[in-house]
Parts: structure tokens; sequence; C-alpha cells
């Protein structure tokens, strides 16, 4: 084998190498350990480690059925061969074959699409910003590649193949941002792939004791919002998410196939208007602030509670502008179908809470006065708000309220609402976010998992359904400062570090802007994105034709700029110092003789103007002489060309 | 230097073969016949997709169709790179054979069924190296060269000579994959160089007695009655046993030993004294004599039909008894 041969398998093989690595999340471990084998052995026969096997008859034949295995294995470990996760598998299955059996230059190219095919894949399943050096590293090694398999044989180095290849992405870069924005975008899906995998996170459409606890250690961003005008104060931060109706003791849970009328709203205040950015969450629960009138896009379920659902699960990030009131107030009653739904309750859980709600609503006028005196009794009872609520039982109230009397949001909620419903006064639990950090370089309000939330709605007549976050009386605190201030101590010492740590956090709000412009401007750019920009910069009304003329017009701007570029670093090499020389002492006899030809040689040239001006024949001769012997002579030193100029400049 | 298999079409097979002569004359009409040194100008440079950029396009084209289907913008982007690149890749191509001037075409004759070979000088003027230029002939076998920046290079291209007469180039083929291999640019330069196929030595006959001539060279075989004459320089076909090894010793070069006998022979090699019915046959008669006269050292002459050579010795003298011999029976150029 020739060395060069084994550069370009080397080559080929670390491209497929850098698609594996980029696609190794997304791939079963099998898989990733079967091609990560077939490169190492590659990478050993390249280095002479490992001998390269004689082909043998009945190889084809052998590849045959390991193919027909590995596309088996595929199909048995997804049950299925169309979907992103098993066509990662398959490719990188066929890329190890491949890997296998490659020797010519040709089996060496099929291994660098392989690579690109995977970067595809590692594209589709993840657009994060941080992944994006490594996408380019990708497509700068597989051009390198490309240039040394087809550049076996020679003097081309890895270096001129790096250099080369950089500078192919870097005249690149304009035309691919320029096609990012002008290219029309049609969006849609022209065939559906199965994405799966996703892990669900976030608020779920159940709450149990303690569920709400386990979100609030974790640090990764739920959504991000962008106000309109000044953000509202901190306390009233509260952003409505899946909102639970029916309880069974211990469970409060979001049941489908209870619907009744919206009851009709008045707005008290100005609206509050704002783009929110939800990550993917694997559920279809939308967030939005307060309460909103309309559903803040098309395509979704707005309920009675005024809960927006998607269609489908949220597997991308996904924004959406809304109106938002802080403050409402219905002067309708609550229709009988409605007071009867928020009321419902199994009668035979927590007995201690019942008895004592029915107890006092007999002593309140009325249920607004019985909501306060519960929230008072709350208060006084000296419960405590923590992460570490300790055992609960079946009758989670009670253990709550009158045993443990430790408890999270969730906790509170739960037993404010029962005992609202014990009462026969409709109430429902809200599962959200509340409050969320300003990240100042961005301008935006970033809410992380941790300030998810619990809090109650209660029906009071004259006002409609009213917040009341039990939370507030026990711990209130919470309102003003997110939950790692409020429970430095309890969290986990390595989100803690990280909360605590000014500069840290500085650098992470700096790298959260920036994944948020990304998210924005990048990933969800589409035609309508398109469209917006075309009437910013001037179009009527934008249609995807205007879209195709930008887009002409700049692929044959870049593409001149391409040509100018590439022909002027093959300027024709400058005459040196001998050449100038010589064309002086030619454009002066220009003046006299004949011009020279471009082709003419120096003695041609002299005898030439000595038959045209005998009386110049000498010196004209004598310099033609010195100028041969310079150019065509042994190299001249230094000092001979320094005579031969100053001749040149004397000459005439 | 590598010499690699000439891989005949790029694109598509039939279409490509059925293509290529009318484009070939196509091409040289439009183009006429060129000078030395030839530069390679903008205008006649062709340049196609390989194979594997036809594939790169379509995988292009796969990964802009999933970008679009999922709206994922970091595919698409990804895709527009590849894009760039590709167009890129076109530009440097034709790039790299622009402004190519092929300064010289020498040739090395051969016997038929050997390998002539075709001595390009190609120059490069530019400030930048070209890599991956290949140069062919429609025969030939391709030859890969480097240039780097104002520098030269030669490619010798063997060129197979199939049957004794003179073989035309009709043109010669500069072209290059760099820097990806993913386009091919070309070019032809149609230069009329010529390769001669000198007959095959072939044939069992006795060559014709030799006779006296005028003349008294040396030989350098003795018999009997030859006296030592002295030494002279070596030449081409020497035999070793010849070589005045002790002189060489002394560092005085390599001479052979000659002896003059009083009246130097020759032999003259005549066509009508061949018998035979096949031209070709009693050509490669004649030539088979020249070789093994020119290796015994011997003087001989030749004579076909009207034309005559003089009775000589030495490598050139050989080298223009084969020309003759090649040319026989050939039009004049």
């Amino acid at each position: 084998m020739i060395p060069n041969a084994a550069r370009s398998h080397v080559a080929a093989t670390l491209v497929f190498l850098g698609g594996l690595l980029l696609v190794c999340a997304d791939a079963p471990l099998w898989c990733v350990g079967i091609a990560a084998g077939a490169a190492a052995w590659r990478l050993g026969i390249a280095s002479r480690r490992l001998a390269e096997p004689k082909p043998r008859r009945g190889r084809r034949f052998l590849f045959g059925v390991i193919t027909a295995i590995f596309v088996a294995a595929v199909l048995m470990s997804f049950r299925t061969l169309n979907g992103l996760a098993a066509g990662t598998a398959l490719l990188v299955l066929m890329g190890a074959l491949k890997l296998l059996e490659a020797r010519t230059p040709r089996d060496d190219g099929i291994v660098v699409g392989v690579g690109l095919f995977l970067l595809l894949a590692a594209a589709l399943a993840n657009q994060s910003l941080w992944r994006l050096p490594l996408y380019l590293l990708q497509l700068w090694g597989a051009f390198a590649a490309m240039a040394l398999i087809a550049h076996a044989n020679g003097t081309f180095t890895t270096r001129a193949a790096l250099r080369l290849s950089a500078r192919a992405l870097a005249m690149a870069i304009p035309l691919a941002a320029l096609a990012f924005v002008f290219f029309p975008r049609f969006g849609g899906q022209f065939w559906a792939l199965e994405r799966g995998g996703l892990a669900t996170t976030g608020l779920g459409d159940e709450m149990s004791p303690g569920s709400i606890g386990t979100l609030a250690v974790e640090y990764d961003p739920a959504f991000r919002v962008q106000f309109e005008g000044a953000p509202p104060p901190r306390e009233a931060l509260y952003f409505r998410g899946p909102v639970l109706n029916s309880f069974d003791g211990f469970t409060w849970r979001r049941e489908r196939g209870y619907f009744y009328p919206r009851e009709e709203l008045e707005p008290i205040g100005p609206p509050v208007r704002y783009r929110i950015t939800l990550e993917p969450t694997g559920r279809p629960f939308l967030v939005t602030l307060d309460t909103v009138f309309e559903p803040p896009r098309r395509g979704v379920y707005f309920g009675h509670d005024r809960q927006v659902t998607a269609m489908n699960d949220i597997t991308q990030p996904m924004s959406y502008e809304a109106v938002s009131y802080l403050r409402t107030r219905s002067p309708q009653r609550l229709s009988t179908l409605g007071r009867r739904y928020e009321t419902r309750l199994t009668n035979d859980r927590n007995p201690r809470a019942r008895a004592l709600a029915l107890e006092m609503r007999a002593r309140a006028g009325n249920d607004t006065e019985y909501a306060r005196a519960v929230l008072e009794w709350f208060q006084r009872q000296g419960l405590e708000y923590t992460l570490d609520p300790g055992a609960t039982s079946i009758d989670s109230v009670d253990t709550t309220l009158f045993d443990s009397k430790r408890g999270f949001c969730a906790h509170f909620a739960s037993a404010y609402a029962m005992m609202m419903r014990a009462a026969g006064v409709p109430a429902r639990v809200v599962t959200g976010y509340l409050g969320g950090e300003l990240n100042p370089m961005g301008g935006y309000l970033l809410v992380r998992q941790s300030e998810a939330h619990a809090w109650t709605e209660v029906w009071l007549d004259g006002q409609g359904w009213t917040r009341i976050d039990p939370t507030t009386v026990v711990a209130p605190e919470r309102l003003q400062r997110g939950i790692f201030e409020v429970f430095g101590d309890s969290m986990p010492a390595s989100s803690f570090v990280l909360q605590r740590s000014a500069w840290f956090n500085k650098i992470a709000l700096a790298w959260d802007g920036a994944n948020q412009w990304w998210q924005q401007r990048v990933v969800e750019f589409n035609l309508r994105s398109q469209f917006e920009l075309l009437s910013k910069l001037g179009f009527d009304s934008p249609d995807w034709r205007h879209l195709g003329w930008i887009f002409a017009a700049a692929l044959l701007s870049w593409l001149a700029w391409v040509t100018l570029t590439l022909r002027r670093s093959v300027a024709r090499g400058k005459p040196d110092r001998i050449g100038r020389a010589w064309l002086r002492v030619t454009r002066k006899l220009a003046r006299v003789a004949p011009a020279r030809a471009g082709t003419e040689g120096p003695y041609a040239f002299a005898a030439r103007v000595a038959a045209a001006r005998p009386e110049l024949a000498g010196p004209v001769q004598e310099i033609a002489l010195r100028y041969a012997r310079l150019r065509f002579g042994p190299p001249p030193a230094r000092e001979d060309i320094e005579t031969f100029e100053r001749e040149a400049r004397a000459f005439g | 230097m590598n010499a690699t298999v000439r891989a005949r079409f790029d694109i598509g097979g039939t279409l490509a073969a059925r293509l290529r002569k009318p484009f070939a004359r196509w091409v040289r009409r439009r183009q006429g016949e060129d000078h030395l040194p030839a530069t390679v100008g903008r205008r006649r440079v062709y340049i196609l997709p390989t194979r594997a950029g036809v594939a790169f396009a379509a995988l292009a084209l796969v990964m802009l169709l999933a970008g679009l289907n999922y709206s994922n913008s970091v595919a698409t982007m990804i895709t527009f790179l590849l894009a760039g690149c590709e167009l890129i890749a076109m530009h440097l191509t034709h790039r790299n054979l622009v402004g190519l001037t092929l300064r010289d075409i020498a040739t090395v004759d051969a016997f038929a069924g050997e390998h002539g070979l075709l001595q390009l000088t190609v120059e490069n003027s530019a400030d930048s190296p070209r890599m991956g230029i290949e140069c062919e002939t429609d025969d030939s076998a391709r030859v890969a060269l480097d240039l780097p920046a104002g520098g030269r290079a030669r490619a010798d291209l063997a060129v197979p000579l199939t049957r004794r007469g003179r073989l035309r180039v009709d043109r010669i083929q500069l072209s290059t994959k760099f820097p990806f291999g993913l386009f091919r640019a070309w070019t032809y330069v149609h230069y009329d160089a010529s390769l001669l196929a000198w007959p095959v030595p072939r044939g069992q006959r006795e060559p014709p007695a030799e006779a006296a001539s005028g003349g008294q060279a040396p030989s350098l075989h003795r018999a009997g009655d030859e006296e030592w004459a002295g030494l002279r320089e070596f030449r081409d076909g020497d035999s070793p046993r010849q070589v005045a090894w002790r002189a060489f010793a002394r560092g005085r070069g390599l001479l052979v030993k000659t002896y003059e006998s009083p009246a130097a022979h020759h032999r003259m090699f005549d066509l009508a004294r061949v018998a035979g019915a096949d031209l070709e046959s009693r050509l490669e008669q004649l030539s088979a004599w020249v070789v093994a006269a020119h290796a015994r050292g011997e003087r001989y002459g030749l004579t076909l039909g009207a034309q005559t050579l003089e009775p000589g010795s030495g490598s050139k003298h050989r080298e223009a008894c084969l020309r003759a011999l090649a040319l026989f029976g050939e039009d004049p150029p």
C-alpha cells in the first residue's frame, strides 16, 4: 500500500469518527461500539500495526450477510427503519461496513459522504448553539479529507488540504448567510419521520405532593419571555401552566372530558404584551402569564379554564405572542355545571381537613370571608415551607396540615383547594412558574424549571376566578426571591455553587442570551420571518417570488465576488528586477526603432534594431548580451543585477 | 510521477462515448491549431462535475429537502455551506487550468510494440502552485504533475506504438480535478507532434557480406591481420568487452580499443535484396540487421528504393537508419 493511500484512509476514517461523535448520543450504544471498532481497525491498518486482510472470494457475499444482520438488528431494536434514530443507527452501521472494505479512493469518498450524512442527522436532532462549532469542524475536516483523497499522489500536503478547506468554507459562509435569509423556506412536512426518545420534562397533567419539588432543583430553562415595554413586578409574574381540576385525596389531575362555558371576563388595568419561547417539554402544555382572553396562536386548544394546550407534544422550541391581563373581574355567576365540576371531592379522604373546612365555612359569612379565614388559619398553623417535607400518607392534606406541618407549594395548594372544595367553594389547582430572572444582555426574562410553582384559583362571586397562593402566607419571601435564594442551603451543591458565584452567573446569563438570540433569530427563522424581513425592506405584499429574486441576485453577486477573488490570486508573476530593467531599455528604444514583439528574444531584437539604426548597433548589442547572460546564464549575483539596472537607467 | 490507469469517462457510459468524437471535432474547429508555447485561455477550459461531484450535489439536495421538511435551520445552513463549497470548488478547478502554459513538446521514438515518449514541459507562471495537473493524449496513460508557483515540470507520456510508421499525436489534453475531485476541468492543445515507430528488429536471415570501402575506418574487431589503432571514446552500443578497463582504472574515462585493418569494411543493407512478399517483414529484417550491426560496431549503409544512407556508424547513424525504415512508404508530413 502506498503511504499516501493510507493517508486518504485515515482522513476518511477521521471524518467518519467525527460524524459518529456528533450522533453518538442519539444512536444505540452497540451501533456506536461496532462503528468505533471498525474505525479503530482501519486506523490500525493505516498505521501498519495491523495487516490488511487479503481479498478473498465470497467477500461480497459475507458483506451482504452482515448487512442483512445489521438491518435486522436495527429493525428489532427500533421496531421500524423509518425515523431519525433508526436511520442514524443504520447509517452508522453501513458506514462501519464501508470502512471494513475501504480500498479505493471511491470507497474513501463514500465514507466521507457517510460522515456528512451523520452531520445532517446530528443537525436534525440538535440545533443548539454550542454544537455549531462542532458542525463547522466536521465540514472543515470533510472537505480536507476530500482534497486528500483526490490528491493521494504527489506533493499535496495535509496542511495544504486543511488550509484549502478552510478557505473554501470561509468563502462559502457569505453565500450560506444570504441563502439562509433569502432562500424561500417552503416549510411543512414533505414526509414525516418519527421522532422519539425525547424525555418529558416540566409540568405535567397531574400533581402529587412532592412532584413540584423534584422540578425545583432543575436549573434548565423552561421558557423565556420578552415583554413589550416594562415587565410587570416580580410578584405578579404568575405563569399559568396546566390547570388541575380533579382530586382523589392525594393527587390532583387534569381530567379530560369536563367542559363548561368559559365565563365572561372584564379586564382591569392595561394589557401586558409579551412573547414566550418555550423549551421543548415532550408535553402539550403552553404557558401564559396570568389571564389570557385569546389563545396565543392558532392550532391550539383553549380550554374553559383558559389553559392553552397544543394538539401535539412540544418537541421543538416553540414561540408565541400573547396578551395578558393581570387583573380581571367576572360579573357573572359560575354556571351550575362549572360549580358542580369544581367542587367535586372524594368524600372518604382527609377527614380532619374536611371537618375543619365545614366548621370554618359555617362560621364565615360568605365564600370570600371563608377563603380569607382559611388563609389566616394556614398562617397561624405554623406551617414550614421546605423542599424536604418528609413522608406523607394517603390522606396527604391531613398529614400536611396537622401532622408534619411541613410542605412545599404543591402541598399547600393541594390542601387549600381541597379545603375550599370541601366547603362547597369552587376551587382548582394551577401549576406553573412564579418569577424568573431578568437577563440584562438579552432584555428578557429567563424562567427556569426551578421556578415551578403551584397555587389555587377560587371562585368568588362578584370577582370570578381569584388567584390565592397559600404558599405566600407560609413563606412570603418566595414572592420576591427565586427558589435558589429561598432554599440556598438545601439545594444540591452543584446548582447552589452555580447560583451563588456572581461571575459564573454573569457568564451563564450572557451565554443564555446568545442562545436565546440563536433560538429566535436562527433556529426559528422561517418563511414568516422572511416575509417580515421583506416588509421591513419595503416590499408591500411580500411573497415567495420576491424572495426568489433576491436570492438569485444574492447568488449572482456572490458568484461575481468569488470569481473576482479567485481571479486576482492567479495574477501572473510580475517581471522581476532584471525583466523590469530590460523592459525599460526596450521602451527607450521603441522611440527610435520598431517596438519589440512580445516573444522576441534579446538577440533578435538587438539585430533588428541594429539593422534599422546602424549607429546604435554597438550599445544595443552590448546591453542585449548582458541581459541574456543575466537571464539565461547561471544565477546572477545581486551586484550584477544592480549594475545592469544602473546601465539600463543610463541607457539611451 | 505516477501514471494512473486511464479511466476513460468520468461521466456516464455510452452517451459520453458517443459524444466524444463530435465534441472533439467541434473543439478543434473552435480553437484551431496551437503554437508553442500555448497558454490555456479562459474560454477553452471545459468543466463538468465528476461522479463524486454529482453524488455530492445529490447529498446536498437531500440535506436541503430534509432541512426544509423539518424547518430545521441548522441543517439548511449546513446545506448552503456545502453548496457554496461546491461552487467554490468549481471555480478553483477552473482556475487551476487557466493560465497554464505548455512550453515545449519533445518526442522519443521507439520500436513498434513499445512505448514512445511524448515529453511535455508545462509551466506555471502564476504566483500560487498548481496541484494535480494531469496530462494525456488520446492514447497515452495519464501523468499527474504538481507545479510550484512560477515553476515548470516535465511530463513523460508513454504512448503505445502499435504499428510501424508515423503516429500523429492529434491533441494533448490537460486536465485537473483539484481541489476536491468534485469537478474535472480539461483543455485541449492541438499541436502537430508525431512519434515514429521503428520496425521491430525481427528476422533470421544472414546479413549481406562486408564489402571493402575506400576509407580507413577503425574497427572494434580484431581479425587476424588487424593492427592496434588506439583508443577512442565510448559510444552507445559499444560492448563492455572492448572497453579499455585499464585506462578507465587510471581515471581516463571510458575508452574503447580500436583496431585498424588495411581496408575497412562495411555492409550495405538494401531493401531490394531482401526477398519476401511482405514489405513489413522485409523492413523488420533490415531493422534487425541495423540493430545487430550497430551492436557490433560495424559500419553499415542502407538503401531503400531511391533513398540511400551512406555507410556510417554510431547512435546517430543508427537512428537515422531506423527513422528511414519507419518512414518508408509513409506520406511525407
